[in-house]
């Protein structure tokens, strides 16, 4: 993959960026990257909301014409956006290339992404190739902490420089991009071993897990739709009409959940998918499988642990993919 | 940019045909809002205040941009067009998905099968086949519930003149036959001989059990084209509604081979055995 070509500066305070973003555009923050204990942890909701919007109006019919609804978002700042939510980020833009209302409100968003420093509770992104430093590709700005006094800010897009120029920073030296990969070398060696994930994953594209491993998984999902709601790569929708107060009709689409029971079901009452079972399947294979993968160049999940930290069924990723490694050893004895 | 707006479509007229189903009439408002379908391919029908559903044409869109659809009142979006007059505005959106492979039928032996609504999209498949230079030799077998609920009764009528048309119904005998599709196979295949092709369309489990037959009868799974139905809300790949594993029936489908949807559709290492008997 080629190097983007990038501009590095130092920062005492990442605080002064925000202010100096916040003169032309608007700023919202997804983490605090002055709260120690908290940097490395990514908030409970991503920023898929932000571009892929959980209700969208796509259009209005006035009684005769059908007329698109794009939205006009003004310029924003996504500040301190982790490496697992940017790769998610990347992950969608692929998936929704052509999809207009998406695309315009990802073009007003400037992305400032932070590196992590230490694993956060549930977090895997260094085995799915999702973190914890910021790829390059994936941010227009990165923050990273060389220490509490020290911040070293890397830009790496053209939308990035355009939105830093005027701001009064003194250069960094590449002592400070060394200093950099050294944190997130460090970082990565604190992750446990994810041997059990490879199998799991191995298992689950060698199509070795019978409905009986699934089954069981089925009656412990609530279809509560956290996984979906909160999964930074989920994109499935539906859409409702809506009847305005002024008579004309807007279609709107929302966030649906693939684990619904409903979700395939037609109006025949066909369902192809009709176990919870086979819903539970769909939804792991889906993240994991090889297809995805060729596509997309990359898994479908992106290691930020928010499924396992939110299902009360318990059968987020780390509940399942063990499982999985369980019975894919089983199986092979 | 993919646009998920309909265009404006007028409802020309219906008539009744077959039980709770309407042939309908819809002219585009702007006649050259649509590219052209070819047979299989579908459209999404947009019923103002109610929502959207995927139908076939049964007739692509003519010089005036009048096209034909079947629609049987099953969910919400079908009563909300079987509730609209004549000469009201409702939108579609299309064509979409992958239709059937006309030329691998040139000039083939072709069985076409179908079940209830599932004759609907063989039917514009049929009249460009017949209108060919190409054209394969055709028959048709068309399995319904009753014959109350047979639909596109005018259009078998005409084909009948063009090639041999089976009707089989559950609750009487027609010319001696009386079932499904599945129990005529014997009959038709001793008048017809083997094909080389066959087209399937019709609820899930008889196109399964029909294609496995043929494969055990020696015809080949890539022989063997069949089109599948899925829920859908976006017809462009993004809503996930229509899933089939890691594909989508509204782009990489509707119209599948039985080799390719066997590798698609999962079974599971405990039940394969059960798979095609269900």
């Amino acid at each position: 993959m080629a190097t983007a070509q990038m501009d590095i500066y130092q920062l005492d305070d990442p605080q002064l960026l925000a202010t100096y973003l916040a003169q032309s555009m608007q700023v919202h923050s997804l983490a605090d990257p002055l709260l120690d204990d908290k940097q490395s942890r990514p908030p409970i909701s991503s920023a898929k909301d932000f571009f892929f919007q959980e209700k969208e109006n796509l259009f209005v019919f006035d009684g005769e014409c059908f007329r698109e609804t794009l939205p006009t978002p003004s310029p924003v700042a996504l500040f301190g956006v982790h490496s697992c939510d940017l790769t998610a980020i990347a992950y969608q833009d692929q998936f929704f290339a052509d999809d207009p209302y998406y695309q315009a409100r990802r073009q007003q968003a400037l992305l400032v992404g932070i590196d992590c420093n230490t694993p956060c509770d549930y977090g895997f992104c260094y085995a799915v190739n999702a973190g914890p430093g910021v790829d390059l590709e994936y941010a227009d700005i990165i923050l990273h902490r060389l220490n509490h006094q020290q911040w070293l800010l890397v830009v790496s897009s053209e939308k990035g420089r355009l939105a830093i120029s005027g701001f009064d920073v003194t250069p960094a030296d590449s002592a400070a991009l060394r200093q950099r990969e050294q944190h997130i070398d460090h970082c990565e060696q604190q992750f446990g071993d994810f041997s059990e994930l490879h199998r799991a994953i191995e298992a689950i594209n060698n199509e070795q897990l019978a409905d009986s491993f699934w089954e069981p998984m089925g009656l412990q999902c609530l279809s509560c739709s956290g996984c979906t709601t909160l999964c930074p790569t989920c994109s499935c929708y539906g859409t409702r009409d809506v009847h305005n107060n002024d008579g004309q009709i807007t279609e709107q689409r929302f966030w649906d959940s693939c684990l619904f029971e409903g979700f395939q079901r037609e109006a025949s009452q066909h369902n192809p998918s009709l176990t919870a079972g086979s819903r539970v399947r769909r939804f792991w294979t889906h993240k994991f499988n090889q297809h995805t993968a060729d596509q997309f160049n990359r898994y479908g999940c992106v290691g930020c642990g928010r499924c396992e930290q939110t299902c009360p069924g318990v059968i987020g990723v780390h509940s399942v993919m063990k499982r999985a490694a369980l019975h894919a050893n089983t199986d092979a004895n | 940019m993919q646009t998920l707006t309909p265009t404006s479509i007028k409802i020309i007229d219906y008539y009744d045909d077959g039980l709770n189903a309407r042939h309908y009439r819809f002219q585009l408002l702007d006649k050259h809002s649509i590219s052209a379908p070819t047979p299989g391919q579908f459209f999404m029908l947009h019923v103002p205040g109610v929502g959207a559903a995927p139908f076939t044409f049964t007739a692509p869109p003519d010089g005036d941009g009048v096209f034909r659809a079947l629609v049987r009142r099953m969910g919400s979006v079908t009563q909300g067009l079987f509730s609209c007059q004549n000469g009201a505005i409702v939108g579609m959106r299309g064509p979409y998905g992958k239709g059937w492979p006309l030329q691998q039928f040139a000039g083939k032996r072709l069985l076409l099968i179908a079940g209830g609504c599932g004759l609907a999209p063989l039917s514009n498949l049929i009249d460009q086949l017949s209108a060919s230079d190409t054209r394969p030799q055709m028959a048709l077998i068309y399995g319904a519930a009753t014959t109350a609920a047979q639909v596109l009764n005018p259009e078998r009528q005409r084909w009948r003149e063009q090639m041999p048309v089976y009707d089989v119904v559950e609750d009487k005998p027609i010319n001696g036959l009386m079932g499904n599709a599945l129990d005529v196979l014997d009959h038709v295949l001793g008048e017809q001989g083997f094909p080389d092709m066959l087209a399937l369309c019709g609820p899930e489990t008889m196109m399964r059990l029909i294609a496995s037959d043929f494969v055990e009868r020696g015809l080949d799974a890539s022989a063997i084209m069949l089109s599948v139905e899925r829920r859908m809300h976006c017809a462009v790949g993004s809503c996930g509604h229509c899933y089939i594993e890691h594909e989508y029936a509204c782009k990489q489908g509707p119209t599948y081979s039985w080799d390719q949807y066997q590798a698609l559709v999962y079974t599971s290492p405990s039940d394969q055995q059960l798979s095609y008997h269900c």
